[in-house]
Formats: C-alpha cells, sequence, structure tokens
C-alpha cells in the first residue's frame, strides 16, 4: 500500500493542506488489470464513507492474496472540511461537489477537485460515498444519472445497497464528481446512505460486501468467498414522494426510518413548544418504503421531512 | 410608492421573514420597468445599501412625475441571514441565488425563489445586485451572460466601466440572472466589492450606475452625468495571477487600478518569520479587476485578476 499526496498546498500558518490517495496494488499486477477508486469526504460533513473506507483498507490489508487489481481510496477529499464539521471548502463556503471538473489556475476549492479528477481518470469504476446530510438519513442507495445509466446501472445492483434512483439529467449536476468522471469514461456510482456527522455501521459493513461483491466480480479481487448481496429495488419500478414540511417548527417523527407505510399513516407532527400545541400532523400521501427521513428537527416550511417510495399514483 | 410583500415566512423562535418591494409606478403606460433585487446572500453589504439607496433616491430625491416607468426595488430577500452575518440560508446553507426558477412545492429556498420569481416575471429590464463567490474583491462591474437572449446595449446604461460578457458555468444556470433572461427580462448582474463597512466610493459609483441605467434606458427623466463607455471584455481578456506561497497578503493595489507590466501590485509576508517572501508584479498592461479579499492568503490562491490592454 502506498500513500501518495494527490494534492498539496501550503495554509498561511505552519500547515500544510493535503488530500491523500492509498494504492492497494498487486506484486504482480495482471495484463488489463482493472482500477477502481472509492471516493468519500467532497463534503465535510459527511462521516460515513469513512467508515466504509477504513473497513475497505483493513480488509485490503488482511486479504494482500486476493487482490488482481489496482485500489485507490480517497477518504477525505474535503480534508480540511472534515476534521472541522464543516460541509464547504472552508473559508470559501463553497460546494466541492458544484465545483468539478474546476481547473489549475482558478480558486482554491477548484484547485483540489482538478486534482482530484485528474488523478481518478483512467480508473475502470468509481464509487463517491455520500452521507446525505445533517438533516436526513437515507437507506444505502445509489444515484444515477440517466445520462449514463445504460453503463453504472449493471455495476449499481451488485453495490448491495437497498435502493437505486435513476434521475434525469440537470445541467446544475454537470458540476459533479459523478458526470465529470462519467463524462471521462469512468464509470461512475454515487453511494447515499446514512446521516451526516454520524456513522451508521450496519450500513458501512452492508457497503463493504457490496464493493467487495463488485470488486469479485471486475476481477479485481479474487477469492473463495462469495459475497451474497440484496436486491436492490430501482426507482424505475415506482415514483418517488416528496414530503415537505407545510410550516415551521419541530418535527418529531413518530416512524422508524425505512418502514413499509400506508397511505394515510401518520409520520409524525410539527409542533410548536412555546405553546405546547401541533403545528400541523404529517400524513403519508401514499403507501410506500420511508427512505427519506428528517434527523434535524429543526423545520421551515418547505424542509424536505421524508421521501416515500412507492407505487405510481394512480395504482396507490 | 407602495410597499408591496414579496414572501413572508414562519420559523420555529425567530420573528417572521416579511420580504418587501419598494414599487414605484410610472406615469408613462410605454415606458420600459425594471425590478432591481438586492441582498440574496448575508455577508456582504453593498447589494443591501445600494438597492436601499436606490428607495431613498426614488421616493425623497426624484420628483414622482419623472418616474416613467415602473421600478420594482427589493432590497432583501434574505434578512434571516443578515441578522447573523451568515452568508446563505441559515438552516441549511442553500444559497436562494442558486434555486431559480424555484419551485412551489420544493425546499424552503425553493419556495422563496419560486415566489421572488413571480413577482419579478413581467419586468422589462432586470438588475440583480451581488458579490462574487470566490474570495475576492473586486471593482463593480457588470456580469452578463451569454444566453443568447442578453441585452448588452441596456447592461452599457448602467456606464459601468467593465462588462464580462461571458457563458455562464453550469452551476449558474439556477441563477437569478440566467432564468431572468431565459424568461424574457433583459437581465444583468452589477458585481458589488466585498465590504463588511460601506466605503462610501464604490457604494457611489455603484449608485451613480443604477441612476444611470433608469436615466438612459427611458424608466426616469432624469439627468445625469455620463458614466463609462463601458468595455466589454470575455474570459480570454482577464489574466490570472496566483499566489506562488501562503502567508500575510498585502495589497498595494485595489482592483480598479490600471497597472504597468512588472509594476508591483502587492505583497506576501511569511506569517511567522515576518519577511517578505513572495513580491506580486502586473504581468501585463492591464487594469486590476479583482484581488483576494483575506490578509492570509493560501499557496496557489487566486491573488489578482487583470483585464489586459489588448
Amino acid at each position: 500500500m502506498q500513500i501518495t499526496e494527490i494534492f498539496a498546498s501550503q495554509l498561511p500558518v505552519g500547515e500544510t493542506l493535503r488530500v491523500q490517495r492509498a494504492r492497494f496494488t498487486p506484486d504482480e499486477p495482471a495484463e488489463n488489470a482493472k482500477r477502481i477508486s472509492i471516493v468519500s469526504g467532497i463534503h465535510g460533513d459527511e462521516l460515513e464513507g469513512q467508515l466504509v473506507i477504513y473497513l475497505l483498507a483493513r480488509w485490503l490489508r488482511e486479504h494482500p492474496e486476493a487482490l488482481r487489481g489496482t485500489v485507490d481510496i480517497y477518504p477525505a477529499v474535503n480534508a480540511l472540511g472534515v476534521d472541522t464539521i464543516i460541509r464547504g471548502f472552508p473559508m470559501y463556503e463553497i460546494d466541492l461537489n458544484r465545483a468539478f471538473p474546476g481547473a489549475r489556475n482558478d480558486f482554491l476549492p477548484a484547485q483540489v477537485v482538478h486534482a482530484l479528477a485528474e488523478d481518478v481518470e483512467g480508473s475502470d469504476i468509481a464509487i463517491d460515498i455520500h452521507s446525505s446530510n445533517i438533516f436526513l438519513r437515507e437507506i444505502p442507495q445509489i444515484r444515477i444519472n440517466k445520462e449514463f445509466s445504460e453503463a453504472t446501472l449493471p455495476l449499481a445492483k451488485q453495490l448491495n445497497c437497498d435502493f437505486i434512483w435513476i434521475h434525469d439529467a440537470v445541467t446544475v449536476l454537470e458540476a459533479t464528481f459523478s458526470h465529470t468522471m462519467n463524462s471521462r469514461g469512468t464509470r461512475t456510482l454515487v453511494v447515499e446512505m446514512g446521516v451526516g456527522m454520524r456513522l451508521t455501521k450496519a450500513y458501512g459493513r452492508q457497503l463493504l460486501r457490496g464493493i467487495l461483491n463488485l470488486m469479485q466480480n471486475e476481477g479485481i479481487i479474487e477469492t473463495q468467498t462469495p459475497f451474497e448481496v440484496r436486491e436492490p429495488f430501482t426507482s424505475e419500478v415506482g415514483e418517488v414522494f416528496y414530503i415537505n414540511a407545510p410550516a415551521a417548527g419541530l418535527f418529531v417523527p413518530v416512524l422508524d426510518h425505512c418502514e413499509v407505510i400506508e397511505k394515510g399513516q401518520w409520520i409524525g407532527d410539527i409542533v410548536d413548544p412555546l405553546s405546547g400545541t401541533v403545528r400541523e400532523p404529517i400524513h403519508a400521501p401514499n403507501r410506500g418504503i420511508l427512505f427519506t427521513l428528517r434527523e434535524y428537527p429543526v423545520v421551515y416550511e418547505g424542509s424536505l421531512l421524508a421521501r416515500i417510495f412507492g407505487a405510481p399514483d394512480e395504482e396507490n | 410608492m407602495k410597499k408591496i410583500e414579496i414572501l413572508r415566512l414562519d420559523s420555529l423562535s425567530r420573528a417572521p421573514m416579511v420580504v418587501e418591494g419598494y414599487l414605484f409606478e410610472g406615469n408613462d403606460p410605454k415606458a420600459p420597468s425594471v425590478a432591481v433585487v438586492g441582498a440574496m446572500e448575508g455577508a456582504t453589504i453593498l447589494p443591501l445599501y445600494s438597492a436601499s439607496r436606490l428607495v431613498d433616491f426614488l421616493r425623497s430625491g426624484l420628483d414622482a412625475g419623472k418616474i416613467l416607468g415602473d421600478i420594482l426595488v427589493i432590497p432583501s430577500v434574505n434578512h434571516y441571514a443578515l441578522n447573523i452575518n451568515e452568508r446563505f440560508w441559515p438552516l441549511d446553507k442553500t444559497d436562494v441565488n442558486m434555486m431559480f426558477p424555484g419551485y412551489e412545492q420544493g425546499e424552503t429556498t425553493q419556495r422563496i425563489a419560486h415566489k421572488l420569481f413571480k413577482a419579478l416575471e413581467r419586468f422589462t429590464y432586470g438588475i440583480v445586485l451581488e458579490t462574487r463567490s470566490d474570495l475576492a474583491t473586486c471593482l463593480p462591474y457588470v456580469k452578463l451572460f451569454k444566453t443568447g437572449y442578453e441585452d448588452i446595449d441596456s447592461a452599457r446604461g448602467l456606464g459601468l466601466r467593465i462588462i464580462h460578457h461571458r457563458e455562464p458555468d453550469s452551476i449558474e444556470t439556477v441563477s437569478l440572472q440566467y432564468n431572468w433572461q431565459l424568461w424574457g427580462t433583459k437581465a444583468c448582474s452589477v458585481v458589488c466589492p466585498h465590504e463588511t463597512l460601506i466605503e462610501t466610493a464604490s457604494a457611489r459609483i455603484i449608485m451613480d450606475s443604477l441612476v444611470n441605467f433608469l436615466s438612459r434606458n427611458g424608466i426616469i427623466r432624469y439627468e445625469t452625468f455620463n458614466g463609462y463607455d463601458s468595455t466589454v471584455i470575455d474570459r480570454d481578456r482577464i489574466e490570472i495571477i496566483q499566489s506562488p506561497c501562503s502567508g500575510i497578503f498585502i495589497p498595494s493595489k485595489k482592483p480598479g487600478t490600471m497597472v504597468s507590466k512588472n509594476e508591483a501590485i502587492g505583497k506576501i509576508v511569511h506569517a511567522l518569520e515576518g519577511e517578505v517572501i513572495h513580491r506580486f508584479r502586473a504581468p501585463c498592461d492591464g487594469m486590476i479587476t479583482c484581488s483576494y479579499k483575506h490578509s492570509l492568503i493560501f499557496e496557489n490562491a487566486v491573488a489578482y485578476r487583470i483585464a489586459r490592454i489588448n
């Protein structure tokens, strides 16, 4: 295993900003061996990817004989943000996942993402692990841009996630890591799972199994161990329903995340602590799986409370 | 003048945020109309100050009979951020100016953008007062996106020194200016210097440019001094000067200053040992349009942008 600084920059007062990559390669790489890059920490407040990458690195250290291809890991792209609980690039307040592909002669966040994109380029597969944010808890899911779904959907099904969400191409998302890398020929998947600023150990283990399964199927590792994975449901077979807060207040859920719920079922209340009243009770608009649930309780009108995946409206 | 409510938003503990616009109705139904949008973010002051000064000028400095076309001024869209010196929406840190055209059923800032956009859709001209999104301050200039619908002639009416006419980046396709243009308004942005205290010279330039715009485009009848015959530049005309090292940044030339090739424009001092470790020199003849706005500068950070004299 070799650790490399893919980007380094002197900070003003006695510190170096560095973005690191660890590379695992077999002693004797096979010709045409594939390369996979696992990226996390593009958002500094999302830590679930740190755990997954730790588990993966530990597995690779414990099973060096299994390695056939190259595995690159980038645990903390926004290294300053990860260590300071800041989602964007500190000081600049820039969302790094809206700054790709970046440029060498642009401002510092753009230089960081440029360095990452240049370094990952040439990989056969890339996986970008996100943790939703501090507001929402998500089941392990893959987000796929329809534009690239033909190439990426078969890979997504191997990752042991619960849900694959294929979304329309949106111009603003062209500034993301996944769009940049998919455009450059690296099949890239985005994982969303858990919640910001926290670790969900079960999800970490679940995704690790999926990554190992994918790597085995792609010939990047070779073991006698079969990695059994679950069959995900995809957004193609149903519809995603959004529940946004109809009023400001404190959201108090009554259900657990990931439950199957019925149309009209009580999800929780938006309450007013000052008056001791319920401002708005929240009920499910449709039957389905509650795959997103608000974790941070303060809401304004419009704040996302939950997402349900179910059959399309007319069948529900 | 009429105050109109653009949007109202409740909060868990804070008093409701009520965004109001100041509508000055014109006397000539054939005259063009304009809307001016001030602060959409909360960490800078000139967009707010300039819009509020325009309200005062139209209300107190100009006879109502000289207002020909409708003028709507919305000084602040984001009181909640301004009042606590947050740049973006205080809860989820999203940027209202990345939410257009908005969505009625969407998240909070999408709803804010939707309501604002509905209030802005009927105007002939649109001016967005904003600041740069990077760590830079600048001279006041016009940012005009190439959308196929932009109107460079009306932007010249501001009389600012530079019109930066360029393709929008992908993330700018959700900005107010871009969407306003697509919906038929001749919109542009006045990019204001990043200041936390009002600096009267730049505030005066912006105020004069707004009055110039209204006068030259036939929205008010008011005799004023001409501004600049704006120079239109694109990205190829901009020289980027990066900092080769980090440290304490001491600029000696401000944005708006004409410089000659090799002229000293600033330096970097070692943050712990005090020695001068780099001196910036202009790489070409031109005008400094932007400079880094903090005293502590990163290595490779963009220290200056200079518009080259061709």
